[in-house]
């Protein structure tokens, strides 16, 4: 797995497009490039996890624990495309009521936009 | 070795022209007594006068009363190396014979001079060999006391500082990973930044970097007055991750003496700074030991002692810690006057700061449901999470937690659920399931109004609140033992009627067997149920 940042169109929000399996191997990686992400104030920050295919509590607590920072610094961590299995996951501990999910990348990054109008 | 001594001196005087007299002296000086007994018997064989002349003037001449005689005579020339030096004079004798020994006396005092000039070279390296020892000596033992790296890396700016006779110098260490940690002696004349910057200058060239005259930069010279530097690369495990600055070497530029002290400081430097990572990663290492094994005993000492006798229940539990202790803890409250309740748990993370979370996760909900009048498991999660809540975000963790309630009258297993994974529950004959969880961890996001469910609990049926330690065991493959596994296991017991230890005992071993001796990475934590006969 190598995750891969970018910024979306119109420079709000950072992407993290992340592939394989995010486990407790991969998880430093991910944290690394995800405190980059939420390095600007109020990050908006967006995983993708279309290409991932399994995440353990490893992986789970490195995206809690980066959600509630960019929420603390105003901002918010969101994730998209969640694969059954991943999203099974994310259901059977709940997670997917803290944390705002995705279908579609596009859709995620204007509801950041349409967000920070309000 | 002793050739190039020669050349070296060689080279020295054709180069220095007062060194030629000098040369002649000291020859004088430790043979005087020889050329006196050489000049004896030119006298008694009827010369004058005899002397040796160097541009032109006497340096010595006998019979030593009177002045030197300049008068025509028979003359040798002393050589050094290729050119002439000096000379012998003899007045009062003019013979083919005389002439012939006076030159072959010319030629011996040539060699002498070269055998005394190479002796004085070799006294001198062997005197700076025995300083440079003794410095080097000096910065061993003045750092060997040193067990801080920040000290170590002054100590090492200041002893060099003083042997090369700089103003100023500074010693830096960039460990990867790490801020980088410079030092200077006696007091920054250079800011970091630039000293960060030719450091990479230093690591990329490999070697050491002299800077003077007009290669000094504008603004080392401009800004921080520098005339000169020399930058030494220290090598530690292999890799140049620090360095050795001199700067403004007193009354000159520094020099390839300069640069061999400094070399033999960095090598010695390089050695010192391994010895004090290696001290303080052990120190570490023993430090993280000693929590492991306090965090330890903290999660042994807060499980349940023994197990209550609750009617219409079987029940057992175990938990068994990793290596690298995580947060996991069950625990049992079961009052005379009320339903017995039981609670599994995890922090996420591991180690010291995991175990003091689990202690404070499992006082919130054993408080909660210890001094509520009629406690329901929601309301001890609701009333847990809004005590854990600040905390937990100050510390950026969370933790799952079941909550489970078991009503013997009604035969009625009430349990509410933050995040836990994985409760598998097989009612008697049936099939296994995952009992999801109805709220996120406590810590995640306030839970004001967590869900409560209720199962009916019969005879047979089976329930198992596990942590993920089991479901996320690994075996060397890389392969996790996985929530399927656990659906089986849990339903064949149903099937096999095993009893809540003997089920416990199975998991254990099956989750053991599976990791063929791969390290467990987590805590294993279960709570096993059985409905039974009231």
């Amino acid at each position: 797995m190598e995750p891969e940042l970018r910024m979306s169109a119109d420079g709000r929000v950072t992407i993290l497009a992340l592939a394989g399996r995010f486990d407790s191997y991969t998880a430093p990686r991910v944290a690394e490039q995800l405190a980059r992400a939420m390095s600007a104030p109020h990050p908006q920050v967006l995983v993708n996890l279309e290409k991932v295919e399994f995440l353990d509590s490893t992986a789970l607590a490195t995206l809690v624990q980066s959600m509630k920072h960019c929420r603390q610094q105003g901002g918010d961590l969101r994730l998209c495309c969640l694969q059954q299995p991943v999203r099974m996951i994310f259901e059977l501990t709940r997670l997917d009521k803290a944390f705002e999910i995705w279908a579609d990348e596009g859709e995620a990054v204007r509801a950041f936009a349409g967000a920070d109008v309000d | 070795m002793r050739g190039r001594r020669c050349e070296h001196l060689l080279v020295r005087m054709l180069t220095d022209g007062a060194g030629q007299e000098r040369d002649i002296r000291s020859v004088l000086a430790s043979q005087r007594g020889r050329l006196a007994t050489l000049a004896e018997t030119w006298l008694d064989a009827g010369a004058r006068g005899y002397g040796v002349w160097a541009e032109g003037r006497s340096v010595a001449h006998w019979p030593a009363a009177g002045p030197a005689e300049e008068g025509a005579g028979l003359s040798a020339p002393i050589y050094v190396g290729r050119r002439v030096r000096g000379e012998l004079r003899v007045s009062g004798l003019d013979s083919p014979a005389a002439q012939a020994r006076l030159e072959v006396e010319a030629q011996m005092v040539s060699r002498l001079a070269q055998l005394v000039d190479e002796l004085d070279e070799m006294t001198a390296a062997l005197v700076d060999a025995q300083d440079h020892l003794l410095a080097l000596y000096d910065l061993a033992s003045s750092t060997r006391s040193q067990l801080g790296v920040p000290d170590t890396l002054r100590t090492l700016a200041c002893e060099a500082a003083r042997l090369a006779q700089a103003e100023g110098a500074f010693a830096l260490l960039v460990e990867p990973g790490r801020g980088p940690l410079v030092e200077h002696y006696p007091e920054p004349l250079v800011e970091r930044k630039l000293l960060l910057g030719l450091f990479e200058q230093v690591q990329a060239k490999a070697s050491a970097l002299v800077l003077h005259g007009a290669s000094v930069a504008t603004v080392l010279e401009d800004v921080f007055g520098i005339r000169n530097l020399l930058f030494e690369p220290i090598r530690i495990r292999g890799n140049i991750i620090a360095g050795l600055g001199l700067l403004n070497k007193a009354g000159g530029d520094f020099g390839s003496p300069d640069l061999k002290l400094v070399q033999a400081i960095a090598e010695q430097a390089g050695a010192q700074i391994e010895n004090v990572l290696l001290y303080q990663e052990t120190l570490a290492q023993a430090k993280l030991q000693h929590e492991m094994e306090l965090a330890a005993r903290i999660q042994l000492t807060l499980l349940p002692r023994r197990l209550p006798k609750v009617a219409g229940l079987d029940l057992y539990a175990h938990s068994r810690p990793a290596l690298q202790v995580g947060g996991d803890f069950y625990d049992f409250m079961a009052l005379p006057d009320r339903p017995a309740i039981f609670a599994v748990g995890d922090v996420s993370g591991k180690g010291m700061s995991a175990a003091l979370l689990m202690a404070m996760t499992r006082t919130a909900i054993r408080s909660q449901a210890s001094f509520m009048s009629r406690p329901t498991p929601q309301e001890v999660l609701s009333r847990s999470s809004r005590d854990l809540y600040d905390d937990l975000t100050e510390v950026n963790m969370f933790v799952t937690a079941f909550v489970g309630q078991y009503e013997p009258g009604l035969r009625r297993l009430s349990y509410a659920n933050a995040g836990h994974s994985p409760v598998v529950f097989c009612p008697a004959g049936g099939s296994a399931r995952l009992l999801w969880a109805d709220d996120p961890p406590l810590g995640v996001i306030p839970l004001d109004h967590p869900r409560g469910q209720s199962l009916s609990f019969q005879v047979g049926d089976m329930l198992m609140v596990a942590t993920d330690g089991f479901s996320e065991a690994r075996n060397p493959a890389g392969e996790m033992f996985g929530y399927d596994r656990l659906l089986q296991l849990v339903e064949k017991f149903g099937r096999d009627g095993e009893s809540a230890e003997e089920a416990t005992r199975i998991v254990l071993d099956t989750v053991t067997a599976f990791g063929a001796g791969q390290e467990q990475d987590d805590d294993q934590t279960l709570i096993m149920l059985r409905g039974v006969a009231l």
